[in-house]
């Protein structure tokens, strides 16, 4: 695990979400500190993705509070979201504009960057013409465009083969060793949040359950982490699943 | 009896369907104005980025010039084999240019435009910015702090608001070509004396009207298909039903608009 720093980056504090009658997040708090990969792990529809939403702004809460000792975050979504009509070059370049920088300035910084990820050279590339890692590399070099201090993956891996996910993975591990920023990896795939995550929460019916290592997580005897664990690895399980 | 109770229970209340339409009606509107105060003031201030402006002109304009042309053509044969045809009963053959002219440069011209582009241009905005919102590339555009507003709509309102209106002059234009082919074939009207009657009969004042109605539909073409795009949510058949309701909800104000400003243009005082 990377040492810790005196204060974390990133702060939740008891956040609750709803949509309409549907309550998402039920009094979830955690932090996050400088160089940790915090992986939040759980069921499809548990609020990890709602999570990431509130912590960059695009949700407000309902109830608690944010703490974040940076407003430059980078959030690499789970379908890439990069805007077709634009190259390569133009969709990191949009992350740049309000920074005022001259084209010069703006071309050192995105070459920088795509080649952090693997893709120099790729700047007059259009989306539609990259493979789904590329697309999801691109993604990661326009989340990092500005130096983020705090970086969130949305599913990075879902979707992807099992040696492109192996790739994006380390791509993630090497970021991190990089840029010493606080990321957060929403998944539930079993190899991501192993290889990539310092710290791991589980989360259930928009509660965290369980919090600890990989490592614990993987032997855990916890009900919830123990069914989660063995669902990801080998598929559900069939027999003492636990009770909703 | 119990399934046709059952059924009856069912149908939904037309008192709750008609208040639930207009509450959404009223919603939209408010969403068409406020982004159009947004766009206007990013307009204003000059923040318009040209490079995307011009592409959007090239897709609202340059790829409409064919169909609008082709529109504008048969729609200009019709009317001027109806009117050269009741005319020429009356012996007023030499007044066809001038009437032929009134209705294109009035309601036409402006019509035809908007009507063509609001097929072609709003549906196709729509579905863009729907498809944008659902794969999040709206929400990646607010996380690194670009407004969807100043990046998305103000190039394509400003382009709009310079191709419509050249659109509608060139459907006028061309209606007016078809309405001297054909007064010269069915009335044996030569092309000098239709345009004499032109140059009697139009104003000054009616392309005034002409640039103004063809303003108002750019307006409602663009704020109408970016603010159902920007507020849809959902999945792939939402980007279809969101399409639906630009193409509805722009024609009908096209053609409620075009009747005001008519009506406040050109009623007898």
């Amino acid at each position: 695990m990377a040492p810790r720093s005196q204060e974390p980056i990133l702060e939740l504090v008891n956040i609750h979400k709803a949509f309409g009658e549907r309550q998402i997040l039920r009094g979830v708090s955690f932090q996050v500190y400088a160089g940790e990969m915090l992986g939040l792990i759980g069921p499809s529809g548990c609020g990890k993705s709602t999570i990431l939403k509130i912590i960059c702004g695009l949700l407000e809460p309902d109830q608690g509070e944010v703490i974040k000792r940076s407003d430059e975050i980078g959030l690499v979504f789970q379908g890439s979201a990069l805007l077709n009509s634009l190259s390569v070059r133009d969709n990191l370049a949009i992350a740049l504009e309000r920074r005022k920088l001259s084209r010069k300035e703006e071309d050192k910084i995105i070459s920088e960057k795509l080649s952090m990820v693997g893709l120099a050279g790729f700047e007059d590339y259009s989306p539609t013409k990259l493979s789904g890692g590329q697309q999801k590399r691109t993604s990661f070099a326009r989340a990092i465009v500005n130096d983020p201090k705090i970086i969130l993956y949305d599913e990075p891996t879902t979707g992807l083969d099992p040696v492109m996910s192996t790739i994006i993975e380390d791509y993630m591990i090497e970021l991190e060793h990089q840029l010493q920023a606080a990321s957060i990896v929403v998944t539930h795939q079993f190899s991501t949040w192993t290889r990539t995550a310092d710290r791991v929460l589980l989360m259930h019916a928009g509660k965290i359950v369980w919090e600890g290592s990989p490592e614990e997580g993987v032997s855990s005897e916890d009900p919830y982490m123990k069914q989660f664990a063995h669902a990801t690895r080998e598929g559900p399980m069939l027999a003492g699943a636990v009770e909703d | 009896m119990t399934s046709g109770t059952a059924k009856a229970k069912n149908l939904p209340n037309p008192y709750r369907l008609v208040e639930n339409q207009f509450a959404v009606g009223v919603k939209l509107l408010g969403q068409v104005l406020i982004l159009w105060f947004q766009t206007v003031s990013y307009m204003v201030r000059g923040q318009i980025n040209l490079k995307e402006t011009v592409r959007q002109a090239y897709m609202i304009g340059v790829l409409s010039f064919v169909v609008v042309g082709i529109t504008a053509l048969f729609t200009g044969f019709a009317m001027s084999l109806q009117i050269s045809r009741e005319l020429v009963q009356f012996g007023a053959d030499t007044a066809i240019g001038g009437v032929v002219s009134l209705a294109l440069v009035r309601e036409i011209g402006p019509i035809t435009a908007g009507v063509i582009v609001a097929g072609r241009v709003g549906s196709s905005v729509a579905a863009e910015l729907t498809t944008m919102m659902i794969t999040e590339q709206i929400d990646a555009l607010k996380v690194m702090r670009v407004d969807p507003v100043k990046f998305l709509v103000v190039p394509r309102y400003t382009a709009a608001l310079v191709m419509i209106p050249t659109l509608s002059v060139y459907a006028m234009f061309i209606g007016l070509v078809a309405g001297i082919v054909i007064a010269q074939g069915a009335a044996n009207v030569p092309p000098d004396t239709f345009m004499d009657s032109v140059k009697q009969t139009i104003l000054d004042r009616d392309f005034s009207v002409h640039f103004l109605k063809s303003i108002i539909n750019a307006t409602l073409i663009i704020m109408f298909s970016c603010a159902i795009g920007l507020n849809t949510r959902g999945g792939a058949e939402d980007v279809g039903i969101a399409t639906t309701r630009t193409i509805v909800w722009t024609m009908i104000s096209i053609f409620i608009l075009n009747f005001v400003v008519t009506s406040v243009t050109y009623a007898p005082r």
